[in-house]
């Protein structure tokens, strides 16, 4: 739980960082007021949190039908967090953040009134590096309650970036706290790369 | 470059310098010696003796050459090492090992160091409890004593700390002088931020798992000080870390950069000190109107506190550890230490001698105690 709520934590920045800006003027658009942003933010993540729990639900079923012996699930366990904690990394340090938002195709959508429910939806099916680090956590996990609290702890942390999203027009020194977002994710794929290592040095799967 | 062209040439008499040492030279007495050296112990006393004189005679030289960096570098980078002897030694003679297991953390018998400072705040503010497994008073290393040091220098000093109190910095700051010459040159600005990126990360981790997560998984000097026992693989992969981490950001990037990489990039207090250089009264001040933007200053800061715009708008940045660097290389003498509100190029010779005498005499009485402790052990080696 700790783990994906500090991944969740970490990485929103970066997911706030990568969209923000193109959901930004979205969600402020017109002369809406602070309720209607509230209510727009509101939607947004409530979207997002069922197709988590959604994504979340499928992975797990997947991870108990298909991978069922432990020592291969330990390794294909290990080897994923390797492999998308250094996507992590290379997402959060390496990329042009503004090209690469999934987010940007939301120009297209006529009905302005489903522009937060579409955001929730494609901003989850992003499949970024921390969202399928959380997908290989999860279809680990030994219930599926314990999954879905998982990812709700990976809500809850990433999540909390976008509560401010109003205000980040007023925020001063945005580079800075960019920057610092930045590493910290890449901090938060270091800490996945040790850990799929420590997995397949010792077979440690269930915790 | 060429490191000596503002040369050696003393800018003051030596007796001036002398005068100047005397208090000094009383105060360290006292703290040393407690005012009454044991005589009784030979070690003992001649390892005090030789400490006494070097530290005084670093703070002579320090006033009479007018250069700060090198002469505090000695001390600092020794304190550095006798700080790991001494630690290590009394490791070695309490628990017959470098390595702590279980029944230490659950008595609580591990020393305390000023980097777990960052990960307890969150946490003593919400639980009312240290998250560290070492005594609150009285023991070796305790917190309180730790804490209340790191707070009243930080306070006075800024992330002075980080140039002279810290126990740990002279390691790489060691390293960065290795070399004459860099063989890496270009380094991101922007890396300079990283450590407050690690400090948001262990203050959120050790907030919600109670655990000082720089210590357990981070901490680079675990490779010279104390470690976890390796039993099992998650602890092997912890040394596997401290000792990657110490090789990499105290060892090699110092030696290839010329700057202090461990200070510079992963240091969660180092990111603390630099907003307390916010308040502490003492900064570096840049004289513009002597300043010919030669930029020597900014290859030589070893913390990326300098910056060609910092050189412009005629101010150091938060990341300055007043180590002095700067203020030794620059040709025209322009950089000088200051107190806030007093202008740039005014009351230097005050505002140096005060600064260097408050700082100075911290990093002597933090350090005399392991470097005389060092020294004693070493004699009664020999002896």
């Amino acid at each position: 739980m700790t783990e994906s709520f500090i991944l969740g934590l970490s990485s929103g920045s970066a997911c706030l960082v990568t969209c923000g800006m193109v959901m930004f003027p979205y969600l402020m658009a017109g002369s809406a007021g602070v309720k209607r942003v509230v209510a727009d933010v509101s939607i947004f993540l409530l979207v997002r949190l069922a197709v988590y729990l959604i994504q979340a639900t499928l992975i797990w079923y997947l991870g108990q039908r298909i991978i069922t012996s432990p020592i291969l699930r330990t390794w294909v366990s290990g080897s994923l967090y390797i492999l998308f904690a250094v996507m992590l990394i290379w997402y959060s340090i390496g990329r042009k953040r503004n090209k690469e938002c999934p987010a940007a195709i939301i120009s297209e959508v006529e009905n302005k009134r489903m522009i937060p429910v579409f955001l929730g939806v494609v901003n989850s099916l992003g499949f970024c590096p921390a969202l399928l680090l959380m997908l290989t956590r999860s279809s680990g996990e030994d219930s599926i309650l314990q999954c879905w609290m998982v990812f709700l702890a990976f809500f809850a942390g990433s999540s909390l970036w976008f509560l401010p999203l109003p205000l980040t027009g007023k925020l001063g020194k945005k580079n800075i706290i960019t920057t610092v977002g930045i590493f910290a994710t890449a901090l938060a794929g270091m800490i996945f790369i040790i850990k799929g290592i420590t997995i397949i040095l010792g077979g440690l799967i269930y915790e | 470059m060429n490191d000596r062209t503002s040369a050696l040439k003393p800018n003051k008499s030596a007796g001036k310098s002398l005068l100047c040492t005397l208090p000094m030279l009383l105060l360290t007495f006292m703290f040393m010696s407690g005012g009454r050296p044991d005589f009784s112990n030979t070690a003992q006393f001649l390892a005090l003796i030789i400490t006494f004189a070097g530290v005084n005679v670093l703070f002579f030289l320090m006033h009479f050459t007018g250069k700060t960096d090198r002469y505090r570098a000695v001390l600092f980078i020794v304190f550095a090492i006798s700080l790991s002897f001494t630690l290590i030694s009394n490791m070695l003679e309490t628990r017959s090992s470098m390595s702590f297991n279980q029944s230490d953390v659950l008595e609580c018998r591990i020393p305390f160091c000023h980097l777990v400072i960052p990960m307890m705040i969150i946490p003593a503010a919400f639980t009312e409890s240290i998250i560290f497994p070492g005594s609150i008073i009285g023991g070796f290393a305790d917190i309180a004593s730790m804490i209340i040091l790191w707070l009243t220098a930080t306070i006075v000093l800024g992330r002075g700390f980080c140039s002279w109190g810290c126990f740990y910095g002279g390691w790489d700051d060691g390293f960065s002088r290795v070399r004459k010459r860099s063989i890496v040159k270009k380094i991101s600005d922007s890396w300079k931020w990283m450590p407050f990126a690690v400090l948001f990360m262990v203050a959120v981790t050790a907030a919600l798992t109670l655990v000082p997560t720089y210590c357990d998984w981070i901490c680079p000097f675990k490779a010279v000080t104390e470690f976890e026992q390796v039993t099992g693989v998650e602890s092997a992969v912890k040394a596997g870390v401290f000792i990657s981490l110490f090789a990499g950001l105290v060892v090699v990037l110092p030696l290839t950069t010329k700057k202090r990489t461990q200070c510079s990039f992963l240091c969660p207090l180092g990111a603390i000190n630099s907003l307390s250089n916010k308040i502490t009264p003492f900064t570096v001040k840049i004289d513009k109107k002597n300043c010919t933007e030669c930029l020597k200053c900014v290859k030589s800061c070893p913390l990326f506190a300098l910056t060609p715009a910092n050189i412009k708008e005629g101010q150091v940045s938060i990341f300055c550890s007043k180590c002095g660097k700067c203020i030794d290389i620059c040709p025209n003498n322009a950089i000088h230490y200051g107190i806030k509100g007093v202008p740039a190029g005014t009351r230097k010779n005050f505002s140096g001698n005060l600064y260097l005498f408050v700082s100075f005499l911290f990093l002597a009485v933090f350090s005399s105690g392991s470097i005389i402790n060092t020294l004693q052990k070493l004699l009664d080696f020999i002896i």
